[in-house]
C-alpha cells in the first residue's frame, strides 16, 4: 500500500512560523537598534521579504503594459469598497461577493473538515479501513480542483451549491490523509501504558488520540483552508454569478485589468488574514505544551 | 493479597518483513508470584523479560499459556514504570498522573503531588515532561505508578536509560516507597547489583525459559550498594550465570554463531 | 518452582502455522479491501449517473472509460500529452536548479532562511488560481505561463526539503569523517548526499504533484492546447464524457509518475533505514 503522507511535508514549510518560541529567539537576537542590529531583527526581515515581493511586482508592470502597478489596484479597491464608479462603467460592489463566498466558504468548511476528519480517524485506526478508502483518497487529492468545478456547475448549475461541494471535496481528503497519518504516527508505547494502567476510553480519546493527532490535524486543517478556498474561486469563476471568483472574472470580461487584480490580492490577503487570525492562536495554544523552554535549574539529587 | 501466576508462558512473534525468521520470546515460563514481595527476574537481552511483563498487564497476548495477576480472585490493578518514562508529552506532569487515576476530585490531586512529593518533585507538578531531565521524567514515572494503588507493580528496567549516579539515587528513591507501601512487584532488570539491592527473590530467565527460580534474598532493608553482604550475593548470582555454560544464557542458536 | 522445558521445534512449527494463517488472512483481508473500496467508488459513481443526474450531467463510468480509451488512441492525446509533460518537466527542471541555490543558502545561512522563509511560505498559500490567472494577463495565451506557473509553486516545496536534509545531518558523523581524515569531497559523497537524500526527494515528489496540477490549471486559463486546455474545450462544448475522459487520464499519469516514479527511487535509496522510520506497511 502506498504511503499516503504525501502532503504533509508541508508541515516542515511552518515550522519557523508556528513555533513563537523560535520567534521570540530571533527578537531577542537583536541587541541596540544600530544598523547591524536592525538588519537582524525578525519584523525587519519580514518587511525586507514583503518588500522583495513588491519590488518584483513593480518590475513586471514596467516590463508590461497590462499589469497595473500597486497603486492603480490600490485605488480601484478603494473605489470598488466605497461603492463609486469605475470611470463611469459600472457601480462597486464589495462587501455582497465577499459575505457570499466567506459563507460558502464557511459551510463547505463545516462540513468537510469533520467529515474528513472522522474519515480520517478511521483509516488511522483500522487498517481494513484504510484499504477500504485509502485509494478514493489519492485520486480525490489528485483530482484537479477545475475538474469539480466544471462538474459542479453542470451538476448545480449557477446554484451556491456547487461552490460548496468543491470546498467540501477540497477539504475532505486533505484532512483524512492527516488524520490518519496522525493516528498511526501516536506513540505505542503510550497506547500500551494506558492499556496497563486500565485507563478508561473516553480519557484515552481525550487525552491521548486528541492530543496525539492535534499536529498532523493542524496540517490538515491549514491545507484544507487554503486548498478549499482556491477550489471556491474557481468554481465561482466559471461557475457562478455572485461571489469573489465571479466578481474577477466580471472585471476581467470587462477588461479593467486593475480591477481584476485587485480581487486576487483580495484572494490572497484574505487566506492570509484567516491563517494568521485564525489559525496561528489556535495553534500556539494547542502546541504550548512544545513551546516552554527546557528547566535549567540543577536537578536536586 | 496480589498473586501473579504464570503457566507455561510461550510468546513467539511471527516473521516480518524486516526479520524472515520468527522469534521465540518465551517459551514455557512457569512461575509464580504471591504477597507483598519484591521479586526481580533477572537475564540477558532476548531472554523475553519486557514480554514477559507486558503479558502480565495485559498490553500482549501470549501464544500459548498464560499469565494472571489476581487481587483476591479478580484481576488486579497494575501499576507499570516503563524503561523509558511514556508521560503524554502535551500534558503537565500533575495531569499526567491523574491521567492514569481513576477519581477526579481535589483528593487525588493532592494525592498525585504527595506521590510527587515523595519523588522529590513537588515543585514541577505544573511543567511539561519536555521541561523535566531524564531523570526527573522517570521518577514521575514510579509517582505514577503508585498513585493508582496498584495491587501488582511492574517495573521494565526503569533505570537502564539513564547513568549510574542517577540510576543509583532513583533506586534509593525507589526503595522507600516500596518500603512504605510493600506492594507486589516484578521487576525486570538485567543489572545484578539491582536486583540484589531491591529484591528479596531473584528469579533468573534465559532465552527460552527460566534458568532457575531458587534464589531469595535475605538480606535486611534498606540496602545499599556497597554493603558486604549485598556484594557477596551479587557475586553468588554472578557466578550461578557463569556456571551456566553459554548455550543455556544465551540460547543455542546464539551461542553456536 | 524451577522448571526449564525445552520447547520441541514442532511446537514451535505449530504455533508459527497458526500466526502464519493470521498474517495471510490480513495480508488478503488488505487486499480485499481495497478492491472492495473500488467497488463501492464505481457502484456510487454508477448509481448517481443512473438514477440522479441526466447523462449530460453525469455519464456511466463504462461510457467514461470508453470515452478515456478513445481518447488514447487519438494522435490528439499524444501531442496534447507531450505538450503538458514537456511544460511540467521544463517547469520542473527550472525550479530544481533555482531551488539548489536558494537551498543551499537557506540551509547555511540564518538570515537568509528568515528572509526567503517568509517569501515561500507567502508563494504556498496565494490560491493556485491567482498565478493561472496572473499568467494569463501578464503572458497572454502562451505556453509560457504553465511552465513558469510549475516552477514557482514547486520552488518552495524543493528548497524546504533541500535546505531541511541538509541541516538535519547528524553533525557528529561529520567530526567523526574529520577525525579519520576524510577529504571535502568524500564527507559530501559519503555523508550529506545520502542524509539529505531522502528529504530531497520526499520534496521533489511533492513539488511534482503541485507542479503538475499547478501547469493543469494554468492551461485551463491561458493555452491553446495540452491537457488542461482540451478539459477546458470540453466543458465549454458540454462534452462532458471527453472532460471526464481527460480528467481520468490526467489523474492515471499523476499516480502513476507518483508511486511508480518517485516512490521507486525512494524505497531504492531508502533500504539502509529502520523499518520503524517510516515503512509503509
Amino acid at each position: 500500500m502506498s504511503d499516503i503522507r504525501a502532503y504533509e511535508g508541508l508541515a516542515g514549510l511552518r515550522t519557523d512560523e508556528a513555533r513563537p518560541a523560535a520567534a521570540r529567539a530571533a527578537g531577542a537576537a537583536a541587541g541596540p537598534l544600530t544598523l547591524r542590529g536592525l538588519l537582524r531583527r525578525a519584523w525587519f526581515i519580514r518587511l525586507l521579504a514583503v518588500g522583495l515581493l513588491v519590488f518584483i511586482w513593480q518590475w513586471v508592470t514596467w516590463t508590461n503594459t497590462r499589469v497595473p502597478g500597486i497603486d492603480e489596484i490600490v485605488r480601484f479597491m478603494i473605489t470598488e469598497m466605497t461603492g463609486g464608479s469605475h470611470g463611469g462603467q459600472l457601480t462597486g460592489e464589495f462587501w455582497e461577493p465577499l459575505s457570499l463566498s466567506l459563507q460558502r466558504y464557511g459551510i463547505g468548511l463545516a462540513i468537510g473538515v469533520p467529515v474528513g476528519a472522522v474519515v480520517g480517524l478511521i483509516m488511522g485506526a483500522s487498517r481494513w479501513a484504510r484499504g477500504l478508502f485509502n485509494d478514493t483518497v489519492l485520486v480525490l487529492l489528485a483530482l484537479p480542483a477545475v475538474v469539480w468545478a466544471f462538474l459542479a456547475a453542470l451538476w448545480f448549475g449557477l446554484s451556491a451549491w456547487g461552490p460548496i461541494l468543491a470546498v467540501v471535496l477540497t477539504a475532505v481528503p486533505f484532512m483524512a490523509i492527516n488524520l490518519s497519518a496522525g493516528v498511526r504516527d501516536i506513540d505505542q508505547g503510550l497506547v500500551q501504558m494506558s492499556r496497563s494502567f486500565g485507563v478508561p476510553l473516553g480519557r484515552r480519546l481525550y487525552h491521548l488520540l486528541l492530543g496525539g493527532t492535534l499536529p498532523s490535524g493542524f496540517t490538515g486543517l491549514r491545507l484544507a483552508f487554503m486548498t478549499g478556498w482556491n477550489s471556491l474561486l474557481i468554481v465561482e469563476w466559471f461557475g457562478a454569478t455572485s461571489g469573489v471568483g465571479w466578481r474577477a472574472r466580471f472585471w476581467y470580461d470587462a477588461l479593467r485589468y486593475p480591477g481584476f487584480v485587485a480581487w486576487i490580492f483580495l484572494f490572497v490577503l484574505l487566506i492570509t488574514v484567516v491563517d494568521r487570525v485564525l489559525l496561528n492562536p489556535l495553534e500556539r495554544r494547542a502546541f504550548e505544551w512544545n513551546q516552554r523552554p527546557t528547566l535549567t535549574f540543577e536537578e536536586e539529587l | 493479597m496480589a498473586t501473579v501466576l504464570i503457566e507455561n508462558l510461550t510468546k513467539v512473534y511471527p516473521p516480518t518483513s524486516n526479520n524472515p525468521t520468527q522469534v521465540q520470546a518465551l517459551g514455557g515460563v512457569n512461575m509464580s508470584v504471591t504477597g507483598n514481595v519484591f521479586v526481580a527476574i533477572v537475564g540477558p537481552s532476548g531472554s523475553g523479560k519486557t514480554t514477559l511483563l507486558n503479558i502480565v498487564a495485559g498490553v500482549e497476548r501470549p501464544t500459548s499459556g498464560a499469565a494472571r495477576a489476581l487481587q483476591e480472585g479478580v484481576p488486579a490493578q497494575i501499576g507499570y514504570v516503563f524503561q523509558e518514562p511514556r508521560l503524554l508529552p502535551w500534558r503537565t506532569v500533575v495531569d499526567n498522573m491523574l491521567y492514569v487515576q481513576d477519581r477526579k476530585s481535589d483528593r487525588s490531586r493532592r494525592e498525585a503531588e504527595f506521590y510527587l512529593q515523595m519523588v522529590g518533585l513537588s515543585e514541577v507538578a505544573d511543567l511539561y515532561p519536555a521541561q523535566l531531565s531524564a531523570g526527573m521524567q522517570q521518577r514521575v514515572g514510579i509517582a505514577r505508578a503508585f498513585l493508582v494503588n496498584p495491587d501488582v507493580l511492574l517495573l521494565d528496567e526503569p533505570f537502564s536509560h539513564l547513568d549510574a549516579l542517577t540510576g543509583r539515587s532513583l533506586r534509593d528513591y525507589l526503595q522507600r516507597i516500596w518500603l512504605q507501601t510493600r506492594k507486589t512487584a516484578l521487576f525486570v532488570t538485567h543489572d545484578v547489583t539491582e536486583a540484589v539491592e531491591l529484591a528479596d527473590r531473584i528469579v533468573m530467565l534465559r532465552p527460552g525459559g527460566v534458568a532457575y527460580d531458587d534464589m531469595p534474598v535475605d538480606l535486611p532493608r534498606p540496602r545499599r550498594p556497597g554493603d558486604p553482604a549485598v556484594r557477596e550475593m551479587q557475586d553468588e548470582v554472578l557466578r550461578r550465570f557463569d556456571a551456566m555454560g553459554a548455550a543455556v544464557r544465551f540460547g543455542a542458536a546464539e551461542a553456536a554463531r | 518452582m524451577t522448571s526449564a522445558p525445552t520447547l520441541t521445534p514442532q511446537s514451535v512449527s505449530e504455533l508459527s502455522v497458526r500466526e502464519l494463517r493470521r498474517g495471510l488472512w490480513r495480508r488478503w483481508g488488505l487486499r480485499l479491501s481495497v478492491l472492495v473500496g473500488w467497488a463501492v467508488v464505481i457502484a456510487v459513481w454508477y448509481v448517481l449517473a443512473r438514477f440522479v443526474f441526466t447523462t449530460q450531467q453525469l455519464p456511466q463510468p463504462h461510457i467514461v472509460a470508453t470515452e478515456a480509451w478513445d481518447v488514447l488512441s487519438q494522435r490528439n492525446f499524444a501531442s496534447n500529452l507531450q505538450a503538458s509533460i514537456l511544460r511540467v518537466a521544463a517547469g520542473f527542471l527550472l525550479a530544481l536548479a533555482l531551488s539548489i541555490g536558494l537551498g543551499l543558502v537557506i540551509a547555511y545561512s540564518q538570515w537568509w532562511r528568515r528572509l526567503l522563509n517568509s517569501v515561500l511560505l507567502f508563494i504556498v498559500s496565494v490560491p493556485t488560481v491567482s498565478f493561472a490567472i496572473l499568467s494569463l494577463i501578464v503572458l497572454g495565451i502562451s505556453p509560457l505561463g504553465p511552465v513558469l506557473n510549475a516552477m514557482i509553486v514547486a520552488t518552495p516545496y524543493i528548497t524546504m526539503n533541500l535546505a531541511r536534509g541538509l541541516t538535519g545531518v547528524d553533525r557528529r558523523l561529520i567530526v567523526m569523517s574529520e577525525a579519520f581524515g576524510r577529504t571535502r569531497a568524500q564527507i559530501i559523497r559519503g555523508i550529506l548526499l545520502p542524509s539529505s537524500l531522502l528529504s530531497i526527494l520526499g520534496g521533489a515528489r511533492l513539488a511534482f504533484a503541485v507542479a503538475w496540477r499547478m501547469e493543469l490549471l494554468t492551461e485551463v486559463f491561458a493555452s491553446a492546447d495540452g491537457i488542461g486546455f482540451q478539459i477546458r474545450r470540453s466543458f465549454e462544448s458540454y462534452d462532458i464524457r471527453g472532460m471526464l475522459a481527460w480528467a481520468v487520464l490526467f489523474v492515471a499519469i499523476m499516480l502513476i509518475v507518483e508511486n511508480l516514479f518517485f516512490r521507486q527511487i525512494e524505497r531504492r535509496f531508502s533500504r539502509w533505514r529502520s523499518p520503524s522510520m517510516g515503512d509503509a506497511p
